[in-house]
C-alpha cells in the first residue's frame, strides 16, 4: 500500500527537512543504538526541534543485546523514563502497513522493528529513521512521498550542531562509528571525515579503507 | 481487500506458528494466556481453522522471542528438530541447546544459501539399515564400503570434518558447547544432514565424534542422535556407530601394518609408539590402544595399564611430535559469534540488499553491533581487498 504525501524525499536530502517540519522522528533500531553509542544521547535528542519516538518493538530488539552484556536497553529505558524518547504501539492503519513490510519475500521484507518504524512514521505523517540500505530502497519503491533519514542526519542537524558545539558532534561520530559500528552512507563520508578529522576517521573500521586511507593522504 | 497474510494458506501459518512455539518451548495453554486469548483460538490458528490477526501475529511472536518476519518471510527455514531433540533429550538442557545450536545454524545456512541461489551438493552414502546378527562386523562392512566410495584406500582420515562436507555435502559445525556433549547428528528434508561436533574437545576426539555421527547418516539417518562424553553403549545402534567410527579412522588393515613398521624390532608397546600412531591416524591415543586391543596387536587391559600408570600426557606428545602438533584452527573459528561461512553468506546477503540488518541479527541469533562487526570484517566496496576478477558463470 503506497501512500502520496507532500515532496518525494531521499534519505540523504531527509536531514534538510527537520527544522521545518513539526512531524514526529521515529527512529528504528539501528539508529537507536547509534545514538545511544555517542554517549550523548540525551543532549542530541534533546536539541532537536521535533518529538523523537519509537515503535514498541524497538525495546525488545534492544533487549536481545543484555544477553551479551550490552547495556543499550537500560540506556533507552532512562531516555523513555526522562520523557525524552516516546514509545508508540501501531494503529490500524499503520498495523496494515507493518503486514505489507513483514510478509512477503525476504528480498521485499524487513523485519519487525525496521517494517514497524516506516509504518510508524507514515501513520504518524513523520520522518522515519533507519540506518539500512534495503529498507531505503523499499521505501522509495513503496512509500514515495515518505521522508527518510539516517543517524547521521540527525548528528549533523543544525540544532544539534548549535546546541551541542562541533566539537562535541564530532565525539559523538567519532563514538558512534567505534561503539556502534555505525554505517555511514557514501554521500555522507565527506562529512563525517571532515567532523571528526583525518586521525581519527583512520580509525573507524566501519568506514571503507579506501576513505580511511584517502582521509590521512595530504591534500596536494 | 487481499492482505498479505492471506497469500499464505492457513495451515502454512498454523505450522509456523507451532513450530515457533514449540521452539520457544510453551504450551499452548501459555501462549494463549500471554496474549489473552482462549487456548482454543490458539488451537484453531495452529490448525489453520482460524486466521490469526496481524496483531495478534506480533504479540505471539514477541512472545516466542522472534519476529513476525522470520515466522512468515517466504524462505524462511522452518522445521521441528530442536523440538524433536527437546521430547528426545528430556530435562538434559545442554543437549537440547547444542541440538538447538546445530538447528539454527543449519537453518540460517539454508535461507541464506536459498536467497543467494547456491545449491548444495549431497553425495550421501547409501544408508545400510543394522540387520539382525553381529553389528561389528556390518559396520567393519559398510565403512570399508565408504572408504573405496571415497577411494581412500586404507590411508587415514585425518581431518574428517573436511571430508564429511567437501566428499559428502554434510553440514558440519564446530562450536563450543558444554563438555558432556561430544557430537549430535540430525537429518532432515530441508536441511540435509547434519552435525555439530563439540569445539571444546580435542581435535582427535572430535574426529572419533565425527565418525560416530557418520555411522548413523549411514545406519539411523532418520534419528536424530546426541553423543555423550564416554556413553555406555546401550543399544545396537550405539554399538554399531562406535564400531563404525573405529573401522572408518583406523581401518584393520593399516593399523596393523602401522603397528608392525612403528613397533618394529621392539617387544612392548611405549607411550612413544601409541603418540606416534594415535597422531598418523587422527585419533586420541584411547582410541589408538583400544583399536590395537581389539585387533589382538596387544592385550585386553593395555589402556588401562597405562592410565593406571600415569596416563599418556600431552606434555609427552609434545615431546615426541615436537613441531608437527599444528594449530586448532577449528577452535579459533569456533570462538567467533558464528561460522566463518555464515559471515560469508550474510555479508553477501546484506551486500546484494536481500537481508537488511535487523533480519540478519535475527537469523543468526546476533546482537547488532556483532553483526555489524561480521558485515564490517568483511573488505567494503571499493576496499583494495575488494578488488578482484569477474567469477565465470
Amino acid at each position: 500500500m503506497a501512500v502520496n504525501r507532500t515532496k518525494v524525499t531521499t534519505p540523504t536530502e531527509a536531514g534538510k527537512y527537520l527544522s521545518n517540519c513539526p512531524s514526529p522522528l521515529v527512529a528504528d533500531t539501528s539508529v537507536v543504538i547509534n545514538l545511544i553509542a555517542t554517549g550523548f544521547a540525551s543532549s542530541i535528542i534533546g536539541a532537536l526541534p521535533q518529538p523523537f519516538v519509537v515503535v514498541d518493538v524497538v525495546p525488545s530488539e534492544l533487549a536481545i543485546g543484555r544477553g551479551r552484556g550490552r547495556m543499550d536497553f537500560e540506556q533507552f529505558d532512562e531516555l523513555v523514563n526522562g520523557g525524552i524518547v516516546k514509545v508508540f504501539n501501531l494503529g490500524h492503519i499503520g498495523m496494515q502497513h507493518f503486514e505489507g513490510l513483514v510478509i512477503g519475500a525476504a528480498a521485499e521484507t524487513l523485519d519487525d522493528g525496521e517494517a514497524a518504524t516506516i509504518a510508524c512514521a507514515i501513520e504518524q505523517s513523520g520522518v522515519a529513521y533507519i540506518d539500512e540500505r534495503k529498507a531505503w530502497r523499499i521505501c522509495s519503491e513503496r512509500y514515495p512521498a515518505l521522508r527518510v533519514g539516517c543517524t547521521v542526519d540527525l548528528l549533523t542537524h543544525a540544532d544539534v550542531r548549535a546546541q551541542l558545539s562541533d566539537e562535541t558532534v564530532a565525539d559523538a561520530i567519532f563514538n558512534a562509528l567505534q561503539r556502534g559500528r555505525m554505517s555511514v552512507l557514501p554521500t555522507h563520508f565527506s562529512a563525517v571525515v571532515s567532523l571528526i578529522g583525518a586521525e581519527r576517521a583512520a580509525l573507524c573500521e566501519s568506514l571503507p579503507r579506501s576513505i580511511r586511507v584517502s582521509a590521512q593522504k595530504p591534500a596536494v | 481487500m487481499t492482505t498479505p497474510i492471506d497469500q499464505i494458506l492457513p495451515a502454512e501459518t498454523g505450522e509456523r506458528l507451532r513450530l515457533a512455539r514449540e521452539s520457544a518451548k510453551m504450551t499452548q495453554a501459555a501462549a494463549a494466556q500471554a496474549i489473552g486469548v482462549a487456548r482454543t483460538t490458539i488451537v484453531a490458528m495452529e490448525q489453520g481453522e482460524r486466521r490469526a490477526r496481524t496483531s495478534e501475529l506480533q504479540q505471539l511472536a514477541k512472545l516466542y522471542g522472534t519476529s513476525v518476519n522470520a515466522v512468515l518471510r517466504r524462505e524462511s527455514v522452518h522445521v521441528d528438530l530442536a523440538p524433536r531433540f527437546r521430547r528426545m533429550v528430556g530435562s538434559d538442557e545442554a543437549a537440547a541447546e547444542a541440538a538447538e545450536l546445530m538447528a539454527d545454524l543449519a537453518k540460517a545456512e539454508v535461507e541464506l544459501e536459498n536467497l543467494l541461489g547456491i545449491k548444495r551438493e549431497r553425495n550421501y552414502p547409501p544408508e545400510r539399515t543394522i540387520l539382525p546378527g553381529d553389528v561389528k562386523a556390518q559396520a567393519e562392512q559398510d565403512a570399508a564400503e565408504l572408504r573405496q566410495r571415497l577411494g581412500l584406500g586404507i590411508g587415514p582420515v585425518t581431518n574428517i570434518v573436511t571430508l564429511l562436507e567437501m566428499e559428502l555435502g554434510v553440514r558440519v559445525y564446530i562450536r563450543r558447547v558444554d563438555g558432556r556433549i561430544s557430537g549430535v547428528f540430525a537429518y532432515d528434508d530441508a536441511l540435509g544432514a547434519c552435525i555439530l561436533l563439540n569445539a571444546n574437545h580435542p581435535r582427535e576426539r572430535r574426529n572419533n565424534s565425527g565418525g560416530h555421527e557418520t555411522g548413523h547418516l549411514i545406519s539411523t539417518r532418520r534419528q536424530p542422535e546426541i553423543l555423550h562424553l564416554d556413553e555406555i553403549e546401550n543399544s545396537r545402534e550405539e554399538r554399531y556407530a562406535n564400531a563404525f567410527a573405529r573401522a572408518f579412522l583406523t581401518p584393520a588393515r593399516a593399523v596393523l601394518q602401522k603397528f608392525q613398521e612403528v613397533t618394529a624390532g621392539a617387544d612392548r608397546m611405549t607411550r612413544r609408539h601409541v603418540i606416534i600412531l594415535a597422531y598418523f591416524f587422527g585419533v586420541s591415543r584411547e582410541a589408538m590402544v583400544r583399536r590395537l586391543e581389539e585387533l589382538g596387536s596387544v592385550k585386553l587391559g593395555t589402556w588401562d595399564w597405562f592410565v593406571a600408570n600415569g596416563g599418556i600426557t600431552d606434555e609427552q606428545a609434545r615431546q615426541v611430535l615436537g613441531d608437527l602438533i599444528f594449530p586448532d584452527a577449528e577452535k579459533a573459528d569456533a570462538d567467533r559469534p558464528t561460522t566463518l561461512r555464515l559471515n560469508l553468506l550474510a555479508y553477501e546477503a546484506h551486500r546484494r540488499g536481500l537481508m537488511s540488518e535487523g533480519q540478519l541479527a535475527r537469523l543468526l541469533h546476533l546482537d547488532r553491533v556483532e553483526l555489524r562487526e561480521i558485515l564490517g570484517s568483511q573488505p567494503h566496496e571499493g576496499d583494495d581487498a575488494d578488488g578482484g576478477r569477474e567469477i565465470l558463470e
